[in-house]
């Protein structure tokens, strides 16, 4: 599975959001993803790829693909 | 010899802010540290490699304290490495800040797991490393378990809990000669308080204050420092109040300003 598409899984898991609304280009509000439901997400994807997402990065997110571009840029640099 | 030299501390959340001036004030009398961290791994490598600097030992642990399973992590780690430890220091917190009718099941549960419940759950793992050590607990809670603040609901009631489980354990930990507090201060100088306070109110808060500063991180170390060493050996269960005398002068700005009238 895609980064991506574990990405989708997680966040779809712990915000309860329908895959099908998260495109690349929504945001969180749009989402309905609440703060919460970020920060549960970050800890969850931090976990599953032992990557790190500092909260300053994460406040830049301006959608879910920059979202999911920042954890598979950090995923790539483990290698 | 330092009070506290030959003694291990565990923190939990001492990356930063009141944590880690407890880390420093408890280092500075010699104890070795153990700083637990959750999401910010560069504020608590810098806290270890200040405390190293002060002559101590420091170690890096990373665990959310609101898991259950990654609290025992941390704890057969710290039973594996050392097998002991003299103090516990319940730190970490988080929070939601929302009005009561925006507080959901997740929310209530997200606050009451890291600021309560791990209480609990640390300080009975604690408790088996502490045998024969006369060991010492303190809880950080907040006048928001007695006291009203906007937005601030799950994590007052969080604290409430806190110290209801710190008064608990004071007395089942007795018979363990392990001795259990709480400090709780009105609203610290940290980042943490940026979330709950514009910028601009922090000076007219101050103001309100009958000492006429904030509570520094620091102001809560030394109450800490206190509450772990022999001479508060007798003060059991106990929540001690750190805040300048805000909590109990309701009126006190407007005292000083009918002074002379």
């Amino acid at each position: 599975m895609s980064v991506e598409e574990q990405v989708k899984d997680i966040v779809a898991k712990i915000a309860h959001i329908d895959k099908s609304i998260m495109s690349r280009e929504a945001t969180f509000k749009e989402m309905k993803a609440d703060s919460l439901d970020i920060v549960q997400a970050l800890v969850a994807i931090e976990e599953q790829f032992d990557i790190e997402i500092p909260d300053e990065e994460a406040q830049k997110f301006r959608n879910f693909g920059d979202f999911v571009s920042y954890v598979e840029q950090e995923v790539a640099k483990k290698g | 010899m330092k009070p506290l030299e030959g003694k291990l501390a565990l923190i939990t959340g001492s990356g930063r802010g009141i944590g880690k001036a407890i880390a420093l004030k408890l280092a500075s009398q010699g104890c070795d540290i153990i700083v637990n961290y959750f999401r910010r791994r560069e504020g608590a490598e810098q806290t270890c490699e200040e405390l190293r600097q002060m002559g101590v030992n420091a170690d890096l642990i990373k665990a959310n304290v609101g898991d259950p399973a990654k609290i025992d992590e941390m704890f057969d780690t710290i039973a594996e490495k050392y097998g002991h430890l003299d103090i516990f220091i319940s730190n970490a917190a988080s929070g939601v800040g929302r009005p009561i009718m925006e507080i959901d099941s997740k929310a209530w549960d997200w606050t009451l797991d890291i600021n309560a419940k791990a209480m609990l759950l640390c300080s009975q793992r604690a408790a088996g490393l502490m045998e024969g050590r006369k060991g010492k607990i303190v809880a950080i809670s907040s006048l928001g378990s007695k006291f009203v603040w906007p937005t601030y609901a799950a994590v007052g009631v969080s604290k409430a809990a806190l110290e209801a489980v710190t008064r608990y354990l004071a007395i089942e930990f007795a018979a363990k000669d392990i001795s259990v507090n709480a400090v709780s201060a009105s609203a610290v100088e940290t980042e943490a308080l940026k979330f709950y306070i514009k910028e601009g109110l922090v000076k007219e808060m101050s103001q309100t204050t009958p000492v006429g500063r904030m509570v520094t991180p620091e102001d809560v170390a030394n109450a800490v420092a206190f509450l772990v060493s022999e001479e508060a050996y007798m003060i059991r269960g106990q929540t001690v109040i750190i805040d300048g005398g805000t909590s109990i002068a309701l009126v006190a700005p407007l005292m000083e300003k009918s002074e002379g009238k």
